[in-house]
C-alpha cells in the first residue's frame, strides 16, 4: 500500500529552535496513527467496557477522563460512552452492544515532552495540568485556538490528538510557543 | 525641586549603570531605577504637559496612580504612548520622550490654552459647538460632526504608532489554590502562612521588584530577600511585573505579565506581554492603598507629589527629591517620611491640618529637627515651571485664611489613603465609606475573596503582616468550606484620627485646584457639574471626565466625590462611589489577542490535498475556516478565463475537484435509520444498503437548515455529508436532539470530516477515470454503481475507498472518499488518468458556475429564510411522516403562494452582466425592497451568457413574460432581466442520469 502522508509533511523540520541550551520542550509527531473508536449505550456500558479492556488485554477499561495501557495498546475514555483504542486496530466486538469506527486518519498525534511541557501547553490550552490534577494516564478534551483537541498524559509526555485539517495551524502555534523554552523537534 | 542621587542606600545596583535617552538627550541611571527615578536623578522636572491646558507636569507619585509623568517610550513601530514613567523599569538604551507638547515639554506652545483656561470648563466643547450659533447652525448635528474631527485632533495625550505591532504576545492559563495580589508585608505574610499549610499559592506583583511597601522603607534588603527565599522554598510561585487587572466569575483573574518591557534587546522567542487567565479556588487581595492628594491652588505644579512617593524615591531609588521640603498632611502616615527625609539631610517642615498630633509624633519631629505647623495646609503652590514655595493657609473655624509664604523646592502631600478595592469592585462588591479612616473599604464578600493589609484599611507594617496571616487562614477555610463566611479585617491603627480634608479653599480666592490632573479636572469643574444639575456621581464622572481612561479613579475619585457631597449637602456615603471596572491598569490590545494574529487570526483548516493543489497551480480561497482551491489558472489566464475553461471542460470531458471540506458524519447504531427519518423531510426509512439519498433537513421553525446526501453503508450505519458551511451546525443539532429530545434512540454520531479526503470526479468521462484508478473496474460500472449508488471498494495500491455516484455539477459524476493520509496519492492517481483525457482540475469558482447552471442550492440560497418550497424542493417533503419542522412548515405564512421562490435569471440582452446581491423589481416599480433578490451569478459556459439564481415573489411562473429589472443602484445600475426556471441547463437531467 502507498505510504501515508502526514498532515505535517510540509512543515515538520527536525532540529533545535529558540532559546539556546538544553531544550525545555520536545515535539514529535507520532506518525502512522492507529486509532479506533468504540461507542456503547448506557444500558450496555459494562459488557462493552469488558470487551474494550479485553481488546488490549487489560483487566479493566478506564473510567471517564482516564487511560489504560498494556503492551497491546492503549484505551482512552474520551467521552462518557466512547473509548479510543490506540495502536491495536479495529477490534471485533459484539455489534449488538457497541459500534466501532476507524479514526486513524482523523487526527494528528503530537507528543509534547520535556521539563517545560505542561507550562508550554498551558500557554495554549485551559486545562489544570498540575501533577496532582493531571497525572499520568489522565485524558481530557480541551481546545487550542478554538479547535477541539484531546490530551492524554502518557508515560512519554503529553500526547495531543489534533483534528487533521487544523494540524498545520496548531503545529505552527505549538512551535512558536515552544521556542521560548528551547525546542527540539524530534 | 533639586533632586540628588545619594551615594549609598536604596535598591538600585550602582555596579550596573544604564544609559538612556530622554527627549533626545543622553542620560544615565542604574539598574533598579524606574524611568521616573532616573529622570529625577538627572534633574528633569517637567516630564509632561496636561491634557487640556498644557500645564507643565512633573512626577506626582511613584506608582500606577501617576498622572503627571505620562510619557512615550520607544520609537517607530514599537512606540508606546501614555506610559507611566513611574512604573517603567529603566533599561539600557531606553528611548523616551514627552508628549502632548510642541516643540517639547519644557517649552510648549500649547500652553497658550492655559490663558483661556476659564473657558475650558467641563462640557466646553459641547456647550460651545453644539447647537449654538454662530458655531453651529442648520438642522441636525452636521456642523458638530465637522468640529468634532478638529477637536479630536487636538485632544488626547500620546500618539500610537500607525505601523503594525512587531511584538509577539501570548495567552497563558494558570491554576492555584490561592491567588495573592500584592507582595507587600500583608501579601508575603499571607503567602507564607498559606503555603506552609500546604496550599498551592501564586503571588503576583505589578512592580518589577517584589516587596511592595517594604521597598520604600529604609534599611538593607537582606530581610526582604530572606522572606522571599522562604516563600520560594515553600513552593510559592512568585510573578513580578504582573498586574492582576480584573477579577471575574468563579475565581477567574485576568493578569498581564510584562515579559520583556524591561529588556533592551528581547530575544525573538519571548513574547512582549503575556495575558494570563488564572483560576484560583480563593483570592486574597493585598494590593495596598494609594495615597491621595489634597486639592489646593496649582497643586499640579512640578515638585508637588505624594508623601509616600518622596519616601519611595529616597529609600528605594536613593534619591533625595528636594533639599527644602514641606510636607502637608492630614494624617499620621506622613511623619515616617518626614523623619526619613530629615535623616537624609533635607530640611523638612510639616503642615498638619489637624489641631493636634500624638506626643510620640511630636517627639519624633523634635528629635529630627522638623518644624510642625498645626491646623495648617498649603493654599497655593508657587513657582514657574517647578515649585519654589507655597502660600500657607491656616484654619480659622470652618474656613482657611492665608498665612504667609514658605520657600521650598519640594511639596509633599498626603490627603489620606484609598485602599485598592478595585478588584473587589469588579465582583460587584460595593465599597463602604469608613468615616474614621476617610476611605472606602470593601465589606466581606460572598465569594472566596478576602482582603488584607492596607487594601483592607490596615496601615501599620506589623499590623499588615498580622492581617495577611489572618486573611490567609480565612482563605484556607474558604477553600475547605465554601459555605464559610470570612470576617472582614479590623482596619486602622493611627494614633490620631485623620482630618477629612479634601480641598483647601480660602474665602473669595480663585484658585486652579486639580482633582484629577490626568484629565485637567478641577474643583470648579465639580462644582460646575453640580450647578448644572448633575447629582449622580456616575453622571458627574462622565460629564467632567473625572477618573476616566487609564486613571480609573485612582488619583482624584475620593476628592471628587467629597466635593460633590459637599455641594449637595450630603455625606459621602449618601453620594456613593463610582464602580471600578477592569482593567485596573491598561492592557494592550496585542495582549488580548495573544498569538491569534496574522495567519493565525483564525485557525486555518487545510485539506489533505492542500499542498498537492498548490503544486498543481491552484489558487486558494477561504470557505469558512477551510482553504479550498478557487481556480487553477494556466499561464496568462485570469480567474474568469480559468473558471470558464474549467466548467466547460467538466461538461465536455472530466474534471477533478477537492471536496474534502464537505461535512461528514458517521451515524451508527440500531436507531440510526429512525433518527434520519425524523430529521430529514423526505423519507429515509427504506433507503437500501449501498444507496445514497439527497436529503433536506429543516429547523424546528420549518425553515431549511441544510441539505446533503446520506449513504447507507450497513443496516445500522450511515455516512452523512453536509454543506461545508453548516457541518458543525448540523452535527451540533443532531447531538442536541439525541441528548435532549430523543434520549431513547440508540445512535452515535461522530464527525468524520477529518477522516476522509474527498474528490469529485465529474464529467462525461468520469467513469473512465475512476475505472482506471480502482483495483476492480467492474465495481464502478453502471450496473454496480448506478445513479445514487454507493460502493465500498479499493483504489489502486490497496487504498480503501467509498464512492457514490452523485452529482452537484449536473454531469455524470462521483464522489470518492479515501482515508485522509491517502488523499494526495489518490488525487495524483485520478489526475494521471484524467489528464490524458483532456480533463482538468477545477476549483470553487467553476463548481459554483456548474451548480448555478443546474439550479442546485447552497448556503447562499439556504440562508435561514427559505422554506423547502421556496427552494423548489417542496415535492421531496413527505406528508406521510412527522419530522423536525414538519408542523411549523405549514404555517400560513410559510405556505403563502407569493413567497419568494427560487428562480433562474437571464439578462434580456445576453451580453449584459449583473451582480449577486442585486434587487429584483418589476420594471415599472423600481423601489423599496423590490420583489426579490439575486443570490448567485456566473458566466455560463454552457449557455454562453451570464445567468443568476435568486428568489422572486411567486416564482418564475408568476413572472413569465413580464419585465423585470435587476436593480443594483450602488454598483452597476439597472439591468433588464428575464425570470426563468432555476434549472437552466439540462433540466431533465439526462447528462446526470445517463
Amino acid at each position: 500500500m502507498v505510504k501515508r502522508q502526514s498532515a505535517l509533511a510540509s512543515v515538520y523540520h527536525r532540529g533545535m529552535y529558540g532559546r539556546p541550551g538544553e531544550p525545555g520542550i520536545r515535539l514529535q509527531e507520532v506518525a502512522g496513527l492507529n486509532l479506533a473508536q468504540v461507542a456503547a449505550w448506557p444500558d450496555n456500558l459494562e459488557p462493552a467496557a469488558k470487551d474494550v479492556a479485553q481488546a488490549i488485554g487489560a483487566d479493566k477499561a478506564p473510567g471517564p477522563g482516564y487511560a489504560v495501557s498494556t503492551e497491546q495498546g492503549t484505551v482512552l475514555r474520551v467521552e462518557a460512552l466512547k473509548w479510543w483504542l490506540l495502536d491495536c486496530g479495529l477490534p471485533t466486538l459484539d455489534s449488538e452492544t457497541t459500534v466501532s469506527l476507524d479514526l486513524s486518519h482523523s487526527r494528528t498525534r503530537i507528543l509534547v515532552s520535556g521539563p517545560e511541557a505542561s507550562v508550554c501547553l498551558n500557554r495554549l490550552l485551559p486545562l489544570d495540568l498540575r501533577p496532582d490534577r493531571f497525572g499520568v494516564d489522565k485524558v481530557a478534551n480541551a481546545g487550542i485556538h478554538h479547535v477541539g483537541v484531546t490530551l492524554w498524559h502518557s508515560d512519554a509526555g503529553y500526547e495531543l490528538f489534533i483534528p487533521r485539517g487544523f494540524a498545520v495551524s496548531l503545529w505552527e502555534l505549538l512551535v512558536e510557543t515552544s521556542e521560548q523554552f528551547g525546542l527540539e523537534i524530534v | 525641586m533639586t533632586a540628588q542621587r545619594l551615594r549609598k542606600g536604596g535598591h538600585i545596583d550602582r555596579t550596573r549603570p544604564l544609559t538612556f535617552r530622554w527627549d533626545g538627550t543622553s542620560m544615565s541611571g542604574y539598574a533598579g531605577d524606574s524611568l521616573a527615578s532616573a529622570l529625577m536623578a538627572n534633574g528633569e522636572q517637567i516630564l509632561g504637559r496636561s491634557f487640556k491646558y498644557h500645564r507643565p507636569r512633573g512626577i506626582m507619585s511613584a506608582g500606577v496612580e501617576e498622572s503627571g509623568a505620562l510619557v512615550t517610550v520607544g520609537q517607530g513601530a514599537k512606540q508606546d504612548a501614555n506610559v507611566r514613567a513611574t512604573t517603567q523599569p529603566l533599561y539600557e538604551g531606553l528611548i523616551a520622550r514627552g508628549q502632548n507638547a510642541w516643540p517639547s515639554v519644557r517649552l510648549d506652545f500649547g500652553a497658550i490654552n492655559s490663558l483661556f483656561g476659564r473657558f475650558f470648563a467641563a462640557g466646553f466643547y459641547y456647550k460651545t459647538f453644539m447647537g449654538l450659533p454662530p458655531f453651529e447652525w442648520g438642522r441636525g448635528t452636521g456642523m458638530w460632526m465637522r468640529y468634532e474631527k478638529i477637536i479630536r485632533k487636538a485632544a488626547g495625550m500620546g500618539t500610537a504608532s500607525r505601523e503594525p505591532d512587531p511584538d509577539r504576545y501570548e495567552h497563558a492559563h494558570g491554576y492555584c489554590d490561592l491567588l495573592i495580589v500584592g507582595s507587600g508585608p500583608a501579601g508575603r505574610a499571607a503567602a507564607h502562612c498559606a503555603a506552609k499549610a500546604g496550599c498551592d499559592v501564586i503571588l503576583v506583583e505589578q512592580d518589577a521588584a517584589l516587596g511592595g511597601d517594604t521597598l520604600s522603607q529604609p534599611g538593607n534588603t537582606s530581610t526582604l530577600q530572606g522572606e522571599l527565599s522562604a516563600l520560594r522554598a515553600c513552593g510559592v510561585r512568585l510573578m513580578t511585573s504582573t498586574t492582576a487587572f480584573g477579577l471575574y466569575d468563579n475565581g477567574v483573574a485576568g493578569l498581564l505579565e510584562r515579559v520583556t518591557d524591561h529588556l533592551a534587546d528581547s530575544p525573538s522567542w519571548l513574547p512582549r506581554q503575556r495575558f494570563w487567565t488564572v483560576r484560583a479556588r480563593a483570592t486574597l487581595i493585598a494590593a495596598g492603598a494609594l495615597e491621595r492628594h489634597i486639592a489646593f491652588g496649582d497643586n499640579d505644579r512640578p515638585g508637588v507629589m505624594t508623601v509616600n512617593a518622596g519616601r519611595t524615591y529616597l529609600n528605594r531609588f536613593a534619591i533625595q527629591a528636594g533639599e527644602n521640603i514641606v510636607i502637608a498632611t492630614n494624617n499620621d502616615s506622613a511623619y515616617t517620611t518626614a523623619s526619613d527625609l530629615a535623616d537624609s539631610g533635607a530640611s523638612v517642615t510639616m503642615l498638619d491640618s489637624r489641631h493636634e498630633i500624638s506626643r510620640s509624633l511630636q517627639s519624633q519631629c523634635d528629635a529630627a529637627g522638623i518644624g510642625i505647623k498645626l491646623e495648617a495646609a498649603p493654599m497655593k503652590a508657587l513657582g514657574g515651571k517647578a515649585v519654589s514655595g507655597l502660600t500657607a493657609a491656616i484654619r480659622k473655624g470652618n474656613s482657611w485664611r492665608t498665612d504667609g509664604n514658605i520657600d521650598c523646592d519640594l511639596l509633599l502631600v498626603s490627603g489620606g489613603w484609598s485602599p485598592v478595592v478595585n478588584l473587589l469592585s469588579h465582583r460587584g462588591i460595593k465599597p463602604v465609606w469608613n468615616p474614621e479612616l476617610a476611605c472606602f473599604l470593601a465589606p466581606a464578600s460572598d465569594e472566596p475573596i478576602v482582603a488584607a493589609g492596607s487594601a483592607a484599611g490596615v496601615w501599620d507594617d506589623s499590623a499588615c503582616r498580622a492581617s495577611g496571616e489572618k486573611a490567609a487562614l480565612e482563605a484556607l477555610e474558604l477553600i475547605r468550606n465554601p459555605a464559610h463566611r470570612a470576617a472582614a479585617q479590623t482596619p486602622g491603627d493611627w494614633e490620631c484620627p485623620i482630618d477629612p480634608l479634601y480641598e483647601v479653599r480660602p474665602v473669595k480666592q480663585k484658585l486652579k485646584s486639580f482633582v484629577d490632573p490626568q484629565h485637567d479636572v478641577t474643583t470648579d469643574d465639580i462644582r460646575l457639574a453640580h450647578h448644572e444639575g448633575f447629582v449622580s456621581v456616575e453622571h458627574l464622572k462622565r460629564y467632567t471626565t473625572l477618573g476616566m481612561a487609564t486613571d480609573q479613579g485612582k488619583m482624584g475619585n475620593i476628592i471628587g466625590i467629597a466635593l460633590m457631597a459637599d455641594a449637595l449637602g450630603k455625606e459621602i456615603p449618601q453620594v456613593g462611589t463610582t464602580t471600578f471596572r477592569p482593567p485596573y491598569t491598561p492592557v494592550s490590545i496585542g495582549a488580548l489577542k495573544g498569538r491569534n494574529v496574522g495567519p493565525h487570526f483564525r485557525p486555518l483548516r487545510r485539506t489533505p490535498m492542500h499542498d498537492w493543489n498548490l503544486d498543481a497551480g491552484g489558487t486558494m480561497t477561504m470557505a469558512g475556516l477551510w482553504h479550498r482551491p478557487w481556480f487553477f489558472a494556466r499561464s496568462g489566464e485570469t480567474i474568469s478565463e480559468a473558471y470558464v475553461r474549467e466548467a466547460e471542460t467538466v461538461r465536455r470531458t472530466v474534471g477533478l475537484c477537492d471536496v474534502t471540506s464537505l461535512g461528514k458524519i458517521a451515524i451508527q447504531g440500531p436507531d440510526a435509520t429512525e433518527l434520519l427519518n425524523r430529521v430529514y423531510s423526505n423519507p429515509f426509512a427504506k433507503l437500501p444498503i449501498g444507496k445514497t439519498r439527497y436529503g433536506i433537513m429543516l429547523r424546528d421553525d420549518g425553515l431549511v437548515m441544510d441539505d446533503g446526501t446520506t449513504w447507507r453503508l450497513a443496516e445500522n450505519e450511515y455516512f452523512m455529508t453536509t454543506t461545508t458551511a453548516h457541518a458543525a451546525k448540523v452535527m451540533a443539532f443532531l447531538e442536541e436532539l439525541l441528548q435532549t429530545r430523543w434520549t431513547d434512540l440508540k445512535v452515535h454520531l461522530t464527525s468524520v470530516s477529518e477522516q476522509w479526503a474527498g474528490v469529485a470526479v465529474a464529467g462525461p468521462l468520469s467513469r473512465e477515470v475512476l475505472a482506471a484508478c480502482v483495483e476492480q473496474p467492474t465495481r464502478v460500472a453502471d450496473e454496480t454503481l448506478p445513479f445514487m449508488g454507493v460502493v465500498e471498494t479499493t483504489m489502486r495500491e490497496g487504498i480503501p475507498a467509498r464512492i457514490a455516484r452523485i452529482s452537484f455539477s449536473g454531469e455524470r459524476a462521483f464522489e470518492v472518499y479515501v482515508p485522509s493520509d491517502f488523499g494526495p496519492a489518490v488525487m495524483q492517481s485520478l489526475w494521471d488518468a484524467a489528464r490524458p483525457m483532456d480533463g482538468c482540475l477545477y476549483g470553487l469558482e467553476a463548481l459554483g458556475a456548474l451548480r448555478i447552471e443546474k439550479g442546485h442550492v447552497t448556503g447562499a440560497e439556504l440562508d435561514g429564510r427559505v422554506t423547502i418550497e421556496d427552494a423548489g424542493l417542496g415535492r421531496m417533503a413527505s406528508d406521510k411522516k412527522t419530522y423536525v419542522g414538519s408542523a411549523l412548515r405549514k404555517r400560513p405564512e410559510m405556505v403563502r403562494k407569493n413567497r419568494p421562490r427560487l428562480v433562474g435569471i437571464f439578462p434580456k440582452d445576453r451580453r449584459e452582466i449583473f451582480n449577486a446581491g442585486s434587487i429584483l423589481c418589476a420594471a415599472d416599480n423600481i423601489a423599496g425592497y423590490g420583489e426579490g433578490w439575486i443570490t448567485a451569478v456566473t458566466h455560463s459556459p454552457a449557455l454562453g451568457h451570464w445567468i443568476g439564481l435568486g428568489f422572486i415573489k411567486g416564482g418564475h411562473e408568476a413572472w413569465q413574460g413580464q419585465d423585470v429589472v435587476c436593480a443594483d443602484p450602488v454598483r452597476k445600475g439597472n439591468t433588464s432581466v428575464e425570470i426563468v426556471s432555476p434549472h437552466m441547463y439540462d433540466p431533465q437531467g439526462e447528462r446526470m442520469y445517463g
